[in-house]
């Protein structure tokens, strides 16, 4: 440009819904830099790229040019949305800046698992196994000399069609005195069992008058490896009335099944196990009746779901054969059990039923989910995975169910992470970085001070760092970048994902090279096992009509970012369905329905398991997953195109 | 074609009776699919669905067995192109060739050494298949002496070389009951050498320098009802012979019925020397389903031979390494001992970081059916006992002055039992990733 | 009867590399040698001639190595004590191009130093005009250690560079760019560990025309079969437009065949094995040839006689008209 000539620039003026007088803009100056002039706070968590479209404005008048429409569905342009990190002024215009909690909410990527709903048409009297009647006896007299048992009985015939009645010798013990003690008029609780000619069992006998007006309660609990969930629901109108969730205490003898099973085998080891499991369900049932005001008697049926080797040491069964060749277990349908012989905190004569599994590595936790992801009732060929240590995989339909299971560790559940944590309070369950400072933007459940980093949150984390170079395409942190949150820690290379000035803890909160190579192995796996029993049946992921996710995520995951590391397949994202934790989920429908029982009783015998250990081709898809996204790019066109682009 | 596990299982009953002794119709679908069980084991399948699964499990390549007076030699029943998508099935047999014309005494030093040749590999026994006579003088009495002698000499199956059919009659007057194949038939006079191969259930071999000319003939003796066929391409040169080959899998492979037979090589003593070894090894490698050399030699059988078993190893088995000590970077007896499974890939890892470090190790490799640590581990083939067994096996006592064993870190939980184990040594947690050994052999382990 | 022949069309190729540059083309060499190119598995000339020829290295050692088996120091005889002198015995015995392996000593017991490795890459540039390829021990800082330096002193030579692994790929990777060399790409025989250490080397720049790579071979008898198989997996999946895995591939035949037992000792060997030069030399020609029917571009080999066979080979498999 030659000296003393200034070339004519058009100026506009920029009117924000916050300030009383317009910003003069020139032309082809961006929504932000004219924001910025006057002082109007946008957000850019992904430093202005045009990747994270937080930034979002509504332009209620003028003309713009948008460089990208990344994140603006149509119906957002209509309404005028542009990303102000990407729009150019081309005229006097009029911009709202909505609150970035609407912007959140409105561009989110996250599938929220649903809320728990009570089954449509719930009727206890026609789906519920146990019953509670109140009945009244005839008094025994000289003229009519029966016996207490057998006055209960004919009662309870008359009643309620019981035909046959099992009980306790305890409970025979007791039976006279509740009897007399009541007046003859008594609430008997009992089980019908899973079949319609099952004999009914005795869960309890009191007085009507005692009863009266107390719930009946019922627990559904999924074990998982890593984290023990219990919800407490009661059973006359199916509502839940309290979820609680811990850590599986059995992990300070092991983080993964193969640890637990060869621990069990040495001396009192199972012994050990099992009062670790229990003391983690019957905390939680505490918990759980405590804050919803419930008394642990009037729980009396439980239905536990959880894979085969929680399912064994949670009953003593010395589950050694399941890691041996050729890997069988026990027993995969297991009776109807009582809760005292179970050790389960609730009523002692409550019903306690374990669901069925399939086989060693795919347990009640699979067949309960895939009741609760409704699998077996597909019209299309459905994918169903659960992101968990187990990494279990179901593909099919109505037709036909095939599954499997790799060892992924508990990485998504945050354990075995130096920062990681359960989704919960003070959890960093999202991250954005900026390319150009490294800085991020951390999403806390809670609103809270972080405390750690919860499964999404890694899995988000994770992506950014990829997507911003920080990772290379094999996991390894570039430390060559020169910002302050790279730097080396006792494990090699890490990255500060929050400042201990931030942190609830006072401490830094990082992710070290170790946690992402855990990561990135959880997710080769997860990965591999869903391609290799695709491969395996001879289905082709793309003729997969929905995907359906399964995990202790909370309530979220930002199947995006999932997508990014490659964790899961490279499809649209409203293909997919984030449904929480399936396990207690099915687990919860089966307590309700005895119909749902059964159904997972079919399901578990139809479903055909894999044992992707039998030749390389885990191995092979295993290796070339270990690599961000994927060794075969073409299998990411989403993530090759905002690498490419962005980086 | 062969079917995908879904496809079969969809022309199954799909009551999932469990009498087949798989817990699924789909189960026992995939069993299928991968060729692990017979059909028959369903008691409930149609007809119809039997039919369209027998159609679909014929294989491309005909099965073609000579058979000798003791032994057989099989060739045919290939699936594929390249072993990585399956595997090679039946190895190609490797027979000497022994011309008429030859002096008697020759002959008998030549058969004698060649079929009672069996040399040792990593355990394994290997061997020829057996001879290919070749009626070089076109005299009936001569072949027919030097069959006899042959087969006065060993059991293994024959092959009879000549284009005179009632010289290679001659010959098979000395094999009654046998199935050996006649190799000499061409365009001109394969129709009588295929009455002969009919009348003495004979496999008959057709040469041909073309393709169009082989499948010709290959329809034709079909319709005169010879099924054992074998094709010889006669080409000059290792690329055309290459060509040739594959050209005849591929054709084969897709279903294209004329070819759809073993092929054999010869292999000319001329040429330079060495000509040969590599003339054969390029037909183990590139579809032969017979292989006959021109002379018998230990240095040129033995690499031969291992070279097919390599060839038709199964790649869908893990990849393995010896069990052994290995040595890294010239260990001395002060040299800490490692502990890792033969999975390739895990020892591989180990041995490049501490060999890649200079840090000299003894490195212990147990036999853990080629799983890596954690998955052997977890299946129960790489514990304390197993470790122990290694030790002690390999004599790494004797080699070292510090009885000092350093185990995987993700195997802590062994230490304790293999300290019961091996009750004269320190047992030591590496670290669980093979990258940071180096570090903790330097920092830690001194 | 007319037979239609299985012609495949792929829609990749390999990658067209020239090692070596000559006076003209910034370099000292008198020949380059071009690989790669092809549209067709190896030597399948009736579905795409085949552009260039495999070609022949031979392993020389910056001094006379102490472990190499007696056959083949006899065979080079006095040339072996100096790696120029070796270097020109391979020229005149037919060799394609050199391969200068270091080894962790130096001169005498002294460590490896790049003083060292300079001298004996000029040496080697000095006596003869063939392209050359350049490794390491392996050792990571080692291997970047002598590298570097190298890469700096012989600017526009247009050298392979090696071994360039995960652990080093990024100074070895910026030492070829800023010198005009090539690459060498070596991975533990895997198809997946191969292709992801060439797409973390093309993420740095590295072009299409610079990158070479060792998938890993074993010897017949331990282990060809793996690295055989990666090779043909590697070349499938090239030919179907996998650019990552289109990088000419060099191979170690001749280290690897002659560390076995079989070609290495003569004495206190079973009989059954027989004659042991022989047997030594068909152990490496067989290694190797069939390491080039896998679609090996670059065999590396060690004894001259071995050479003479594979060439023999090489030249029979790409005369082939026939279809």
């Amino acid at each position: 440009m030659s000296e003393g000539r200034e070339i004519p620039v058009a100026v506009y003026a920029a009117q924000f819904d916050s300030l009383a007088e317009p910003v003069a803009v020139d032309a082809g100056e961006l929504i932000v830099d004219a924001a910025r002039r006057g002082g109007v706070q946008i957000q850019q968590p992904c430093g202005g790229q045009g990747r994270c479209g937080r930034c979002a404005v509504r332009v209620e008048s003028g003309r713009v040019r948008r460089r990208s429409l990344l994140r603006l569905s149509p119906t957002d342009l209509a309404a005028g949305y542009a990303l102000a990190c990407q729009t150019v002024v081309e005229g006097d215009i009029a911009i709202v800046v909505p609150p970035p909690e609407r912007i959140e909410r409105r561009l989110t990527t996250d599938h929220v698992a649903p809320e728990v709903a009570v089954p449509e048409g719930y009727d206890a009297g026609r789906s519920q196994s146990v019953r509670r009647v109140v009945l009244r006896l005839v008094p025994p007299s000289m003229d009519d000399q029966r016996d207490d048992w057998a006055r209960l009985e004919t009662t309870l015939r008359r009643a309620a069609g019981v035909e046959r009645l099992q009980a306790s010798l305890e409970q025979v013990r007791g039976l006279g005195a509740v009897l007399r003690a009541s007046g003859w008029e008594v609430a008997v609780t009992f089980d019908t069992g899973r079949e319609q000619d099952d004999a009914a069992r005795l869960i309890r006998v009191q007085g009507a008058a005692e009863a009266a007006g107390r719930p009946l309660c019922g627990l559904a609990v999924d074990i998982g490896t890593t984290t023990v969930t219990a919800w407490l629901a009661d059973l006359a109108t199916g509502r839940v009335l309290q979820q609680a969730a811990e850590y599986n205490q059995q992990i300070s003898r092991g983080e993964d099944v193969i640890s637990r099973i060869i621990y069990a085998g040495k001396g009192a080891g199972g012994a050990e196990l099992r009062d670790l499991v229990l003391d983690t369900i019957n905390g939680l049932v505490a918990a759980a009746c405590g804050q919803a005001g419930v008394d642990p008697d009037d729980v009396v049926k439980a239905t536990v779901s959880g894979n085969s080797t929680m399912m064994h040491l949670l009953l003593g069964i010395p589950p050694e054969s399941i890691r041996r060749e050729p890997f069988v277990t026990a027993m995969n349908h297991l009776p109807l059990l009582r809760a005292g012989e179970v050790g389960i905190a609730m009523h002692s004569d409550g019903v306690v039923d374990p669901l069925p599994g399939v086989a060693s590595y795919v347990g009640a936790d699979i067949t309960a989910g895939a009741l609760a992801a409704g699998l077996h009732a597909a019209p299309q060929t459905t994918l169903f995975i659960d992101v968990g240590t187990n990494g279990e995989t179901v593909l099919g339909s109505a037709e036909w169910l095939v599954a499997c299971a790799c060892s992924a560790g508990p990485a998504f559940e945050g354990a075995g992470i130096e920062h990681g944590m359960r989704a919960d309070r003070g959890a960093i369950e999202e991250v954005w970085i900026d390319g150009r400072t490294y800085e991020p933007t951390c999403r806390v459940i809670g609103r809270a001070r972080a405390r750690g980093i919860c499964g999404s949150g890694l899995i988000s984390l994770v992506a950014e760092m990829f997507l911003t170079g920080i990772l290379d395409k094999a996991g390894r942190i570039d430390a060559t970048l020169g910002t302050p949150r790279v730097r080396t820690g006792p494990h090699g290379a890490e990255y500060v994902v929050a400042w201990a000035g931030e942190t609830e803890s006072g401490e830094d909160v990082v992710i070290t090279t170790v946690d992402i190579d855990n990561l990135v192995r959880a997710k080769a796996a997860i990965y591999a096992g869903f391609t290799v029993l695709a491969d395996a049946t001879g289905v082709s992921l793309d003729s997969v009509d929905r995907i359906l996710i399964g995990g202790s995520f909370g309530k979220y995951i930002n199947v995006e970012k999932a997508i990014e590391i490659g964790l899961f397949p490279d499809k649209p994202w409203d293909r997919f369905d984030y449904l929480g934790n399936t396990s207690v989920r099915g687990a919860y429908l089966a307590l309700l329905d005895r119909e749902a029982r059964a159904e997972i009783a079919r399901i578990a015998s139809a479903m055909t398991y894999i044992e992707l250990s039998a030749d390389n081709s885990f191995y092979e898809a295993f290796t070339s997953a270990l690599f961000l996204p994927h060794t075969d790019l073409s299998r990411f066109p989403s993530v090759a195109a905002a690498t490419t682009n962005g980086g | 074609m062969a079917l995908a596990g879904i496809q079969i299982y969809k022309l199954l009953p799909q009551t999932n009776c469990k009498e087949c002794g798989f817990p699924t119709c789909l189960a026992f679908a995939m069993k299928l699919a991968a060729k692990q069980v017979e059909l028959d084991a369903c008691p409930y399948v149609t007809e119809d669905s039997k039919k369209q699964l027998a159609e679909s499990a014929m294989p491309p390549i005909r099965l073609v067995t000579l058979k000798g007076k003791a032994g057989e030699a099989r060739a045919g029943n290939e699936v594929v192109l390249f072993r990585h998508e399956k595997k090679f099935f039946n190895r190609p047999g490797i027979f000497i060739r022994v011309a008429d014309t030859a002096a008697d005494e020759e002959i008998a030093v030549t058969v004698g050494a060649a079929s009672s040749y069996a040399v040792d590999y990593v355990g394994m026994k290997l061997g020829l298949d057996g001879f290919a006579v070749e009626a070089a003088s076109g005299d009936k009495a001569r072949l027919a002496a030097v069959v006899g002698a042959v087969r006065a000499a060993t059991g293994l199956p024959l092959i009879l070389v000549g284009r005179d059919p009632e010289v290679l009659a001659a010959g098979l007057e000395k094999l009654p009951g046998e199935a050996p194949l006649l190799m000499g038939a061409d365009g001109s006079n394969w129709e009588a050498v295929a009455d002969l191969a009919l009348k003495h259930g004979a496999a008959l071999g057709l040469s041909g320098a073309s393709l169009e000319e082989l499948a010709e003939m290959a329809v034709k003796a079909q319709e005169k009802g010879v099924e054992d066929l074998v094709l010889h391409p006669a080409a000059e040169g290792l690329g055309a012979s290459l060509a040739l080959n594959t050209q005849i899998r591929r054709l084969a492979l897709k279903n294209f019925r004329p070819l759809g037979y073993p092929t054999i090589s010869f292999t000319s003593g001329g040429g330079p020397a060495g000509r040969d070894a590599v003339a054969a090894a390029q037909a183990v490698c590139k579809y032969a389903g017979f292989v006959v050399l021109d002379r018998f030699a230990p240095e040129l059988v033995y690499p031969l031979l291992v070279l097919r078993e390599n060839i038709y190893t199964d790649p869908q088995k893990p990849i393995q390494v010896q069990p052994a000590i290995y040595e890294i970077n010239n260990p001395g007896p002060a040299a800490p001992v490692l502990v890792t499974t033969n999975f390739s890939i895990t020892y591989f890892s180990v041995a490049n970081e501490v060999e890649g470090a200079g840090l000299p190790a003894w490195l212990v490799v147990t036999d853990a059916e080629g799983m890596s640590v954690l998955t052997a581990w977890a299946a129960g083939k790489f514990d304390a006992a197993s470790i122990a067994k290694a030790v002690k096996g390999f004599g790494v006592a004797a080699k070292v002055d510090q009885k000092l064993i350093v185990i995987p870190g993700h195997t802590a939980v062994l230490s304790g039992e293999l300290e019961e184990e091996l009750p004269d040594w320190t047992i030591r947690v590496g670290p669980r990733e093979a990258v940071d050994l180096p570090r903790y052999m330097k920092e830690v382990l001194v | 009867m007319p037979v239609e022949i299985p012609k495949d069309s792929w829609p990749g190729a390999v990658n067209t590399v020239t090692l070596g540059a000559t006076g003209d083309q910034g370099g000292s060499r008198t020949s380059t040698v071009t690989i790669g190119g092809e549209r067709s598995l190896p030597f399948m000339h009736f579905e795409s001639p085949m552009p260039h020829r495999p070609a022949i290295a031979m392993e020389i050692a910056p001094a006379r190595p102490a472990d190499w088996s007696a056959v083949l120091l006899e065979a080079w005889g006095a040339t072996a004590d100096d790696p120029g002198s070796w270097a020109r015995a391979c020229e005149e015995a037919g060799a394609d191009l050199i391969l200068l392996q270091f080894g962790l000593k130096g001169s005498g017991d002294e460590p490896v130093s790049a003083d060292f490795a300079v001298a004996a890459v000029k040496a080697v540039l000095g006596s003869t005009g063939l392209p050359l390829v350049v490794v390491g021990p392996g050792q990571a800082e080692v291997d970047n250690s002598i590298l570097v330096p190298i890469a700096d002193a012989t600017k526009g030579e247009r050298l392979v560079l090696g071994l360039c692994e995960e652990g080093n790929y990024r100074t070895l990777v910026a030492a070829a760019m800023a010198n005009d060399h090539l690459v060498l790409g070596k991975t533990p025989m895997d198809v997946n560990l191969a292709k992801q250490l060439n797409i973390l080397m093309s993420d740095m720049g590295l072009g299409r025309d610079r990158v070479v790579m060792d998938p890993t071979t074993a010897a017949l008898g331990y282990g060809i079969e793996y690295g055989y198989s990666v090779m043909e997996r590697l070349r499938l999946a090239a030919l179907q437009g996998d650019g990552m895995t289109q990088f000419p591939i060099l191979v170690t035949p001749g280290a690897e065949a002659w560390k076995a037992k079989e070609s290495k000792v003569g004495e206190g060997t079973p009989a059954e094995w027989g004659e042991w030069r022989q047997r030594g030399m068909n152990w490496e020609a067989l290694t190797a040839v069939s390491l080039v029917e896998a679609g090996a571009h670059v065999v590396v080999l060690r004894h001259p006689e071995s050479l003479r066979r594979v060439r023999a080979a090489i030249d029979e498999l790409m005369a082939s008209e026939t279809a």
